[in-house]
């Protein structure tokens, strides 16, 4: 099966900072690829290289067969990207529902009632459809988390990508999360930034790992989990060998 | 719909009300409400602009000028009534508008709104040259001559008012539309918009040049009225300043917000220079401090904070989610048939 996603050499820098250097991967429908990797290490400008509101100074990046690198960020998202963001990114003055319908409407490029019955399914899956009609600005933080990814789902994408969305939530709350999540994974390939180990696990297939934007380790969640590597990087164990 | 209905009724009743006015006020007290309904309609315009497109302009008083220029000039050369070439006015505001978008919308914020000044200032400054438009010393309506003055001052507040309740009602349809969405969602988060596929700088360019044509016939019509026109008036600051503080008192990114602000910036100044008989200079004075106190009290402006407090929402363009799926109404109908 080819690849949705295939990443090439993506490279990108802010002066002395490397943010990117060469990371490449694949994913396919279906597949979740957690990304792991201490603070600063480029998990999240590796989101936004993806999605396009970082350009890569180099590398490539095909949705579909389709390079995408050189699109704006709108029209990546309609090209089936659908990101929930670290801190939540709503539409404070507008409705739950009007939150997700933007998405239905520019990003799956849904009209009328098919975007309205689109919209309320995914309320309905992301359990927000008691509160709708609520301002998106006041809702909680679980809420919130659950609206970043009712939002990514409306916009009908091929791939989502989630950054830390179960950060900061309780322990029931991550639960319930990571069953909404599992409940779409068929349908979508998936990437997950995460610090949460035990929801990562259940939910990737694969795990990769960056440091100083270099991707240093991929494969099995266990192995990832257990390396020397992952270790060292994030317990400050030091492994002979590597930098 | 019910609120589409009250809003249908309300505006035919405001129609019926613009049409009567003028056989019951008199002259003075009409010409305040002209100029009060265009002052309404080009704030109208600045906080499509500000409030849903984030762009602040300190310029919109160069598509005033554009359009009343336009007005005059083609009337000269035509030689009709200037109400037959209205037309012109928002049509050259737009083009303008649709022309300068271009090296303007790479500028941001600060430099977004000085650019614009800037941009104003220059055409005022060739204007002022220019003996082909009347130079520094301006001009007079050409064919005021083929004007019938009994009709005047109520065909002005009749255009007026239809241009001012015609804006509100198009916008209102605009923001309930899918364009209108995609709008509000810039204004609110204009990073989570452009992440869901909505095309940001399309919306703005749309915004800017509606915004133009708007203010473009807004300000032909003032000034077919002065039947006159000098840059001085016409390429002002002041027209900004006023727009922009009737939108920030009034409540920005709301279309109620502009109405309030209209009402509070001239009754203010009919109060201030009318019955407590000061000079227009401690109403500038008044406008400002009440200006300050809203931003310090209420930063999204009056009429957020009050319809949050009263609960009451006018030209509301909330979408209410649809009630249930159908397939939830025919499980519930079943169930209860069966019980």
């Amino acid at each position: 099966m080819a690849p949705l996603l295939s990443v090439n050499g993506l490279c990108k820098r802010f002066g002395e900072i490397v943010v990117a250097d060469g990371v490449g991967f694949e994913l396919t429908r279906g597949e979740c690829l957690g990304v792991i990797g201490p603070n600063g290490a480029g998990k999240s400008s590796l989101l936004n290289l993806i999605v396009g509101l970082l350009t890569a100074d180099a590398g490539s990046i095909m949705l579909d067969g389709e390079e995408i690198s050189g699109l704006p960020p709108h029209r990546r998202a309609r090209k089936g990207l659908g990101r929930a963001f670290q801190i939540p990114q709503p539409f404070p003055h507008l409705s739950v529902y009007e939150n997700a319908l933007v998405a239905a409407s520019y990003g799956a490029g849904l009209y009328g009632d098919a975007a309205a019955s689109w919209t309320m399914e995914v309320l309905q899956r992301t359990g927000l459809e008691a509160k709708a009609d609520k301002l998106a600005g006041a809702l909680p933080l679980i809420d919130r988390k659950r609206l970043e990814f009712a939002k990514a789902l409306a916009s009908k994408p091929k791939l989502i990508l989630l950054d830390e969305i179960a950060a900061g939530l309780t322990e029931p709350e991550v639960e319930r999360l990571v069953a909404v999540i599992k409940t779409v994974k068929a349908d979508h390939a998936m990437i997950w930034i995460e610090h949460i180990p035990h929801a990562l696990r259940a939910v990737s297939d694969r795990i990769l790992v960056l440091d100083f934007g270099r991707k240093v380790l991929e494969g099995p969640p266990a192995d990832v989990m257990d390396s020397a590597i992952v270790r060292e990087i994030y317990m400050g164990l030091k492994a002979d060998g590597v930098a | 719909m019910p609120t589409r209905t009250i809003l249908a009724f309300s505006g035919l009743v405001l129609a019926a009300v613009v049409a009567g006015a003028p056989f019951v006020l008199n002259e003075g007290v009409l010409r305040l409400a002209t100029e009060c309904l265009l002052v309404l309609t080009m704030a109208q315009m600045w906080n499509l602009l500000a409030g849903y497109a984030g762009l602040v302009s300190l310029g919109h008083q160069v598509f005033i000028a554009f359009g009343a220029y336009a007005l005059f000039l083609t009337s000269g050369w035509l030689e009709v009534t200037p109400i037959w070439v209205l037309p012109v006015a928002p049509l050259v505001a737009a083009i303008v508008a649709a022309i300068i978008a271009f090296p303007l919308f790479r500028l941001r914020d600060a430099y977004f709104s000085i650019a614009m000044w800037v941009f104003a200032e220059i055409v005022g400054a060739f204007t002022m040259k220019s003996q082909a438009v009347g130079g520094t010393s301006g001009m007079p309506l050409a064919t005021s001559k083929l004007i019938d003055f009994d009709w005047f001052e109520p065909t002005m507040f009749w255009l007026a008012g239809a241009l001012a309740l015609g804006t509100i009602a198009a916008l209102y349809r605009l923001m309930t539309s899918s364009f209108g969405l995609g709008l509000m969602s810039v204004r609110d988060n204009d990073l989570a918009a452009m992440s869901l596929g909505v095309d940001v700088r399309h919306n703005r360019f749309v915004a800017f040049v509606l915004s133009a044509a708007g203010c473009g016939l807004a300000g032909a019509l003032s000034f077919m009225g002065n039947l006159f026109i000098a840059p001085l008036a016409a390429f002002d600051v002041n027209w900004s300043v006023y727009m922009m503080f009737i939108v920030i008192i009034g409540g920005i990114g709301t279309l109620e917000g502009p109405i309030l602000g209209v009402i509070i910036f001239f009754g203010l100044r009919e109060l201030m220079t009318g019955p407590l008989g000061l000079s227009g200079g401690w109403y500038l004075v008044g406008l400002g401090l009440i200006a300050v106190i809203v931003m310090m009290v209420a930063p999204r402006g009056i009429w957020p904070a009050l319809r949050d407090r009263i609960g009451v929402r006018l030209l509301d363009v909330q979408r209410a989610a649809p009630r249930s799926s159908p397939a939830t109404v025919a499980s519930t109908v079943s169930e209860r048939s069966a019980v």
